[in-house]
């Protein structure tokens, strides 16, 4: 791109053209009417992107804590049957890995613990607390090891339809906020990218309807002010058909095949005829 | 001798979810066509000149000690039955990998060394966790007959249904250990048993044995604490000496590795918890003893607690035949720990309870593979086993093999330390009566 073609760009898009006249009050309304639209679009886009990010990761976390539980629930049924604890722990152990899960323990039907995997011990809160519910349950757990220790949400599935014991399954709060907090940031992140870009290119295209409103005005002026000569003295229609020795300011919006450019014409057909003797 | 290598990193973690699924899918099912044994089975990890058997344990981390002693002690045996003309005119030898102590390399080596190493026999595993993990994958290639002899570990799991099946135990269970603790405590009038005990597989089970024996008592645990898998000495055990202190126990029972243990008993001493300290026999007693007196101000008040069970009679008792072979032979071979995978040095014990117990196995495995018949096959394994009966392998128990009957040794002693080392205890109520 070439310099000149660049200035150009850079003054259409700031709207800081070279010419004497800038169409400012006609567009403020338009340009402050594109900042609130686009203002708006973001405020809502983000309201809704924060709440349904928030509502599907913390409701995908739950839905994931849920299914581990029902699928320890289902496995081990013969394990427990069995009395092999070493076993159900074994089982535990590996949903412990899945991201998100802090803790898993399992009770049987009278509330007593057959397997778990705190450290260092069973939480009081827990270790005091009714074992036999299913609905999510929100705990504060402190002195436990590092990602034992905060905010958790827990569920519960029924062994046996509760016969045979309840698994209960922690998801880490903190660890959910903060992937909800990161995915939130990225998707508004995201949203003000395409408003400053958006901004940008309202302006550029403003500007670029405005360039020839303000030739137009320069010109209107200037003639106004008789400091235009008029280039078709000589008698012609101003269409260019006449041959023009000279540059005028004019010349351009003259040219223009466009609405302003009828209406350039129209002030110098205005101008002649106020020039006529005895007008 | 031995050929031992890194886990293979070909095996992906889809073979093994696949072999752990695949098998713990038809050990829950008890699906019959799993359970088929196939017509034809291969012969495989035998040749005329040798017989591979495979080995995954730790020999790198806080446990490494285990591994590596186990090993030593199996490879003074088979050095010996290697010098003199092998079983049968087979040399035993062993694939060796590093497991760390952790389940998934753990699967990962059995894969390797069931399909691609084509071992004839799994040997001397170390840990629950690990061979916990490993069961549904011999499950999952039990058309392949691919057993498991001698794990270092008395869980349940390689002892019951749906398992039990795939392994053959020569040491007594982690039950027997933990309920000859319980009955010796409450004997002595000690009935508040507080439990620390490691967060996995292996603390669960002891756990699970401590709790069923105080049920026969009518007692139930006073306080229980756990730890990490992995942990080390420098590692602070303080909460959960705070966690036991809270509940006043009268003897405390410790399923767990020699670092955390010691660790445990360094701060609860430290703290002034003074009761005695029961380990079981995984601990590692010498391993233990050394961290609790090299470099320790208070090593006698941290030693003079502790009471830990083994399967295996003391070492240092020169009236048992099997002893004076096993310091015959670790004195004559010092079998060398596999240098590949050492990851730091390591300094071998000249003998130990780890190292005896993997004599006898190695001692107990002779035997069986000079029981099959002709070419050495799998599929004759099980009858070779259960062919073994009172048999004197020279600790003063006999070992018995059968169909219900896949724990060889049934036998549970006790030591305590005494000038530095580990020495039987003869008088619980001397010791800790109160």
């Amino acid at each position: 791109m070439s310099t000149s073609r660049a200035k150009l760009l850079f003054q259409l898009a700031t709207g800081t053209g070279s010419g004497k006249f800038r169409i400012q009050k006609l567009f403020r309304l338009t340009r402050f009417g594109i900042f609130a639209v686009f203002g708006l679009i973001v405020l809502s886009t983000s309201s809704l992107t924060i709440y349904t990010v928030d509502t599907q990761l913390s409701e995908e976390y739950a839905t994931n804590a849920r299914n581990i539980s029902s699928t320890i629930a289902s496995a081990s049924v013969d394990i427990l049957l069995n009395q092999n604890l070493s076993s159900l722990q074994a089982l535990i152990d590996q949903f412990i890995e899945v991201e998100g899960i802090s803790y898993v323990y399992i009770t049987d039907e009278n509330g007593e613990f057959l397997a778990h995997t705190f450290v260092p011990g069973i939480p009081e809160e827990i270790r005091t607390g009714d074992h036999s519910y299913h609905d999510p349950v929100e705990r504060t757990l402190s002195g436990m090891r590092e990602d034992q220790t905060g905010d958790f949400i827990e569920v519960g599935s029924p062994i046996l339809a509760g016969y045979g014991g309840t698994v209960h399954v922690g998801t880490n709060l903190q660890l959910v906020n903060q992937k909800v907090t990161r995915a939130i940031g990225q998707q508004v992140w995201l949203v003000c990218i395409i408003l400053f870009v958006g901004i940008f290119a309202s302006i550029f295209f403003v500007n670029l309807a405005a360039r020839p409103l303000a030739e137009l005005l320069a010109y209107a002026v200037e003639l106004a002010r008789g400091q235009a000569e008029d280039p078709h003295a000589d008698g012609t229609d101003g269409t260019g058909s006449a041959p023009i020795d000279r540059e005028f300011p004019g010349d351009s919006v003259l040219a223009r095949d466009d609405e302003v450019g009828t209406l350039a014409r129209l002030f110098l057909h205005f101008r002649r005829l106020t020039q006529q003797p005895g007008q | 001798m031995s050929d031992s290598a890194r886990p293979n990193p070909r095996i992906s973690r889809r073979d093994m979810v696949r072999a752990t699924a695949g098998g713990l899918i038809g050990a829950l099912t008890g699906s019959r066509a799993l359970r088929a044994a196939p017509a034809f089975v291969r012969r495989v990890g035998s040749d005329a000149d040798s017989i591979l058997l495979g080995v995954s344990a730790a020999f790198s981390g806080p446990s490494r000690s285990l591994g590596i002693e186990l090993y030593r002690g199996a490879m003074s045996y088979f050095s010996h039955i290697n010098e003199n003309g092998g079983v049968n005119g087979r040399r035993i030898e062993l694939k060796v990998y590093d497991d760390g102590y952790q389940p998934d390399p753990c699967v990962e080596n059995t894969l390797r060394l069931i399909r691609e190493d084509q071992v004839f026999l799994l040997f001397g595993y170390v840990g629950t966790p690990t061979v916990t993990r490993a069961l549904p994958v011999l499950k999952k290639f039990q058309d392949e007959r691919a057993y498991l002899l001698f794990p270092f570990t008395g869980a349940q799991p390689q002892r019951e249904p749906p398992y039990g099946e795939f392994a053959f135990n020569l040491r007594a269970s982690y039950r027997q250990e933990t309920a000859q603790l319980v009955d010796r405590f409450v004997e002595v009038d000690r009935p508040r048993i507080g439990m620390f005990y490691q967060a996995d597989a292996y603390g669960r089970s002891g756990w699970a044995g401590v709790r069923g024996q105080l049920a026969t008592h009518d007692l139930n645990m006073v306080a229980e604490a756990t730890y990490t898998r992995g942990t080390r000495f420098t590692g602070s055990m303080r909460r959960q000496v705070e966690i036991l202190m809270d509940a006043e126990p009268d003897a405390v029972i410790c399923v767990g590795s020699y670092a955390a243990c010691a660790a445990l008993v360094r701060d609860a001493v430290d703290m002034g918890l003074r009761v005695p300290f029961a380990n079981l026999s995984f601990v590692g007693s010498e391993s233990l003893l050394q961290l609790l007196t090299d470099d320790m101000e208070n090593s006698e008040a941290y030693t003079s607690l502790l009471v830990n069970s083994q399967v295996v009679p003391s070492y240092e008792d020169a009236s048992t035949p099997a002893v004076l072979e096993y310091r015959d032979l670790m004195q004559r071979y010092d079998p060398p720990p596999p240098e590949e995978l050492l990851t730091e040095p390591y300094d071998t014990l000249a003998r130990s309870f780890v190292s005896f117990e993997g004599f006898l196995n190695a001692k107990m495995m002779t035997e069986i593979l000079g029981r099959l018949d002709g070419e050495p096959d799998r599929s004759g394994l099980e009858d070779a086993v259960f062919s073994v009966s009172n048999y004197d392998i020279g600790i003063g128990s006999l070992v018995s093999f059968g169909p219900n009957r896949r724990q060889g040794l049934q036998t549970v002693y006790h030591t305590v330390v005494d000038d530095g080392r580990f020495v039987p205890l003869l008088d619980w109520g001397e010791k800790f009566g109160q």
